[in-house]
């Protein structure tokens, strides 16, 4: 009944439904890219022995305190139009508040499920060498061994991306169109709007929105996680 | 011989962990390599798998140095045995993905994708050879069940069935029940062997000579990482043609440390953090 109460900006619903498109969008391409990209490397690290490695963990983990302002200056600096990547014309994009989301995300991707990938134990991996599995094999299974952890990692990964606010608010520049539709405005940059007007209970109306996509998304995961523990004592 | 070392040395960090060792498997047949821990039976065992290369000597399959073959040729060798650890090392999957699970890597990725797909909608199909393996460790009632929710003896079962599933030429068992009782024992080496029977040549590592007795066809009494002797079990155990043997037998000789370290790196695939 709160929703009746509260006064959208011009576009109503249409704009409360395109932050919400825009903010998951963004946030699951991010996710998707960003676990893609992690999975192999975390599996890399888990496996491998190398100097350095110590190192190269360290700066991951390191990675996971980034201050978002600072990526999100960092991004706008490469993408802008006297940056290295100018000419893409990504500056103040969907895409440029992507690879932000991404920078940002693919720390916590990456540490949590190079933990989980540390967990398999030696003789799995033995056990499946010793089965005839060739190092791809042996690296399917520390996955499938890992599945819970990795989905936590996910997880992880997308509440960093979706609460994101102060480097998408650089790269993106919280555009909405005149029709009222957004274009690079999400949930988290449209609350800031909404407080710097002074409209709270709009921006309640939409922090509420932003809590429970998160949680379905906690949800879907927990439900993933408990239906691996039934396996287990079945 | 289908599987043997010919003179094979390893070193660990200056120490010798194996010392001119040859010895091999014939098909159908049960060797035992019988020594205190620690004194290379683990070491041996791998080096059979072709886990690891040895620092001197071969290894020989069938007559050919495996480590003078491509890698693709040693697949293909090393896709036709299978290795039972003193840990089951069961994967967290039902019973029967565990026992096709040497099936499916031989397959072709567009047969394990269906295959994964069909799991996933609840249709995977127990092979007959991996219906088998379960007959034959006695344990066809727990084909849906988790593995890791398995008593360590059934467990132990299953890890065996998944090694026998394959249809291998030579199984390498690592003291495969030295955790069991008595009763998951007795089924144990009852599968060894029936494994045996089908002519699968079986090695099995163990410190405990009343096994040894019981499966063996013959026995190798390793000490200090050396092959003291080896011969059918009754010649060993009754009339040992060595001092350091009839120490053995006679429960003098417990322990010896150098194969630990060794044993701890030597893993194909990356350090132990398990």
């Amino acid at each position: 009944m709160l929703v009746p109460l509260v006064q959208f900006q011009d576009g109503g619903w249409t704009y409360v439904i395109s932050i919400i498109l825009v903010s998951l969008q963004g946030s699951v391409a991010a996710v998707t890219l960003s676990t893609l990209f992690s999975l192999p490397i975390a599996l890399l690290l888990g496996f491998g022995e190398f100097r350095g490695k110590s190192v190269v963990t360290s700066i991951i983990n390191t990675g996971m305190g980034f201050p978002s302002v600072v990526v999100g200056l960092v991004v706008l600096m490469l993408l802008s139009n006297s940056g290295p990547f100018g000419d893409l014309g990504l500056a103040f994009t969907p895409e440029a508040m992507i690879a932000s989301q991404f920078v940002l995300a693919t720390p916590v991707i990456m540490s949590v499920s190079l933990s989980a990938v540390e967990a398999v134990g030696q003789p799995v991996r033995d056990a499946a060498y010793a089965m005839g599995g060739t190092k791809v094999d042996v690296g399917l299974v520390v996955i499938k061994e890992a599945r819970f952890g990795i989905i936590t990692a996910v997880l992880a990964g997308f509440g960093r991306a979706i609460s994101e606010v102060g480097s998408i608010l650089i790269v993106g520049g919280n555009i909405v169109f005149s029709d009222g539709e957004s274009y690079t405005r999400t949930l988290t940059t449209a609350i800031t709007v909404e407080a710097r007007q002074g409209r709270y209970e709009v921006g309640l109306v939409l922090g509420v929105i932003l809590l429970a996509l998160v949680l379905v998304v906690n949800g879907l995961g927990s439900w993933i996680r408990s239906k691996g523990r039934g396996e287990r004592s079945s | 011989m289908i599987l043997e070392t010919n003179d094979v040395s390893v070193g660990f960090g200056g120490d010798a962990v194996l010392e001119g060792i040859s010895v091999g498997v014939e098909p159908g047949e049960v060797l035992t390599v019988v020594g205190p821990s620690g004194t290379g039976k683990t070491t041996l065992l791998r080096l059979l798998a072709t886990f690891r290369r040895p620092g001197s000597g071969s290894v020989v399959w069938d007559g050919g140095d495996v480590w003078s073959l491509s890698r693709d040729e040693r697949l293909s060798i090393r896709r036709q045995l299978s290795m039972v650890f003193q840990e089951p090392s069961l994967f967290n999957a039902p019973v029967h993905r565990n026992v096709t699970y040497g099936t499916r890597v031989r397959q072709s990725w567009s047969e394990r994708l269906r295959d994964e797909l069909g799991n996933f909608v609840g249709e995977s199909q127990l092979s007959d050879s991996a219906q088998s393996a379960l007959e034959t460790v006695g344990l066809t009632d727990r084909i849906e069940q988790n593995a890791l929710s398995l008593s360590g003896g059934e467990a132990q079962r299953v890890a065996f069935a998944r090694a026998l599933a394959i249809d291998p030429a030579v199984m390498l068992l690592d003291e495969p029940t030295s955790n069991l009782d008595p009763r998951n024992t007795a089924v144990l080496e009852e599968a060894i062997l029936r494994a045996r029977n089908r002519g699968v040549g079986v090695v099995v590592a163990t410190h405990d000579m009343n096994q040894a007795e019981r499966v063996s066809d013959r026995v190798g009494f390793i000490y200090g990482g050396e092959l003291v002797e080896t011969g059918p079990p009754k010649r060993i155990f009754e009339s040992p043609a060595d001092p350091r043997t009839e120490k053995f037998v006679a429960g003098e000789l417990l322990y010896e440390g150098n194969d630990l370290a060794a044993e701890q790196t030597d893993s194909p695939i990356g350090p132990d953090r398990g």
